[in-house]
């Protein structure tokens, strides 16, 4: 386990994800694969966190609590996507919702307008 | 020169197992018609990723991924799909199949071709300083602005001291302080965002739109 492996699994996920988003029709099929993509991005994150050093370590200076934690910047930043993602998957649903009872569809060819 | 975090070999065979289920239940999500079933292998795919962040040292993520992912929008999409009712016509593939095929192999490609040509800066870097308070342990001594780092516990002063573990394996306290001091700011805008989302959803749930006109004076309470 290498960062580059770890690396070749996050754009794998990323990948799928978009194939997903570009490939299907039915809306929730896409909001599925944009949260594959989410997770794509964050294990990428957690990868740099956990294999690459914190710059506040590599210089000479005294070591400071702050720069022994900005070694864990990553896990933070993963927490913050994952929030983010959360919100954005209940938003886009009561979008799918609202469009579902307008138009009595989910497909996405169907949402050319915003009207209701 | 070892590196600070040593990777075992049953480390490594329960990265790729992870790697293996993330991405094998994600490509049912993307090519399954039923979309119950693709919600499904989602859930799968969520738990493949959290196992993923347990193997890279990250307990605390893995567990929220766990909590809020598999836990929570899992439910979610297993809701939506059981109320939309013509999800008996399942997911169709849209016009551009190909242009999605091309699209996430150029994607891949171009990641991958960057994340073993790029020379990524290692952990050997690191100071011997920095790699025992990363995973030993470190003791903070003083209070208030005036804080200095440790390696070993100071003997015999008045100084507030705090043990703290290696940042990398007892990596959930470091990561708590880290949202709440470094991360201040973020975190509290995380949290109106959250209910910017929820009041936005609530909003955009509320009544149909045909019945609006009418239960307009009630609604706006």
């Amino acid at each position: 386990m290498t960062i580059e492996n770890v690396l070749l699994v996050s754009a794998a996920l990323f990948a799928i994800g978009a194939y997903g988003v570009v490939s299907r029709r039915s809306l929730v099929t896409v909001i599925m694969s944009l949260e594959l993509m989410f997770n794509g991005v964050v294990i990428a994150a957690v990868a740099f966190s956990r294999f690459t050093p914190a710059a506040a370590l590599l210089s000479g200076d005294p070591l400071t609590a702050e720069a022994i934690r900005s070694a864990l910047t990553g896990h933070a930043f993963a927490i913050f996507v994952t929030a983010v993602a959360a919100g954005e998957a209940a938003l886009a649903f009561a979008l799918v919702f609202a469009m579902y009872r307008a138009t009595e569809s989910v497909e996405i060819t169907d949402a050319s307008e915003m009207k209701n | 020169m070892t590196p600070v975090m040593e990777v075992s070999a049953l480390t490594t065979i329960a990265f790729w197992a992870a790697s293996a289920m993330t991405l094998g239940f994600a490509a049912i999500v993307v090519t399954q018609r039923d979309v119950f079933r693709a919600a499904i292998a989602l859930a799968g795919s969520f738990l493949g990723v959290g196992i993923l962040y347990f193997v890279l040292s990250a307990e605390f993520v893995g567990v929220v991924q766990i909590l809020v992912y598999v836990g929570a929008i899992s439910v979610l999409m297993a809701f939506a799909v059981m109320f939309i009712q013509d999800i008996a016509s399942g997911s169709r593939p849209a016009q551009g199949r190909l242009v999605g095929v091309a699209a996430a192999v150029l994607v891949f490609a171009a990641l991958a071709f960057t994340a073993y040509n790029t020379e990524w800066s290692s952990q050997n870097e690191l100071s011997p300083d920095a790699v025992v308070a990363l995973t030993e342990g470190y003791y903070e001594v003083g209070e208030g602005d005036d804080i200095r780092v440790e390696l070993t516990e100071p003997a015999g002063d008045n100084d507030v001291v705090v043990a703290n573990g290696g940042a990398f394996v007892e990596s959930t306290g470091a990561v708590g302080v880290l949202l709440v001091r470094e991360y201040m700011l973020a975190f509290e805008i995380i949290g109106l965002l959250l209910v910017a989302a929820l009041i936005g959803g609530l909003l955009l749930m509320r009544n149909p739109p045909s019945s609006n006109k009418t239960e307009k004076g009630d609604a706006s309470v």
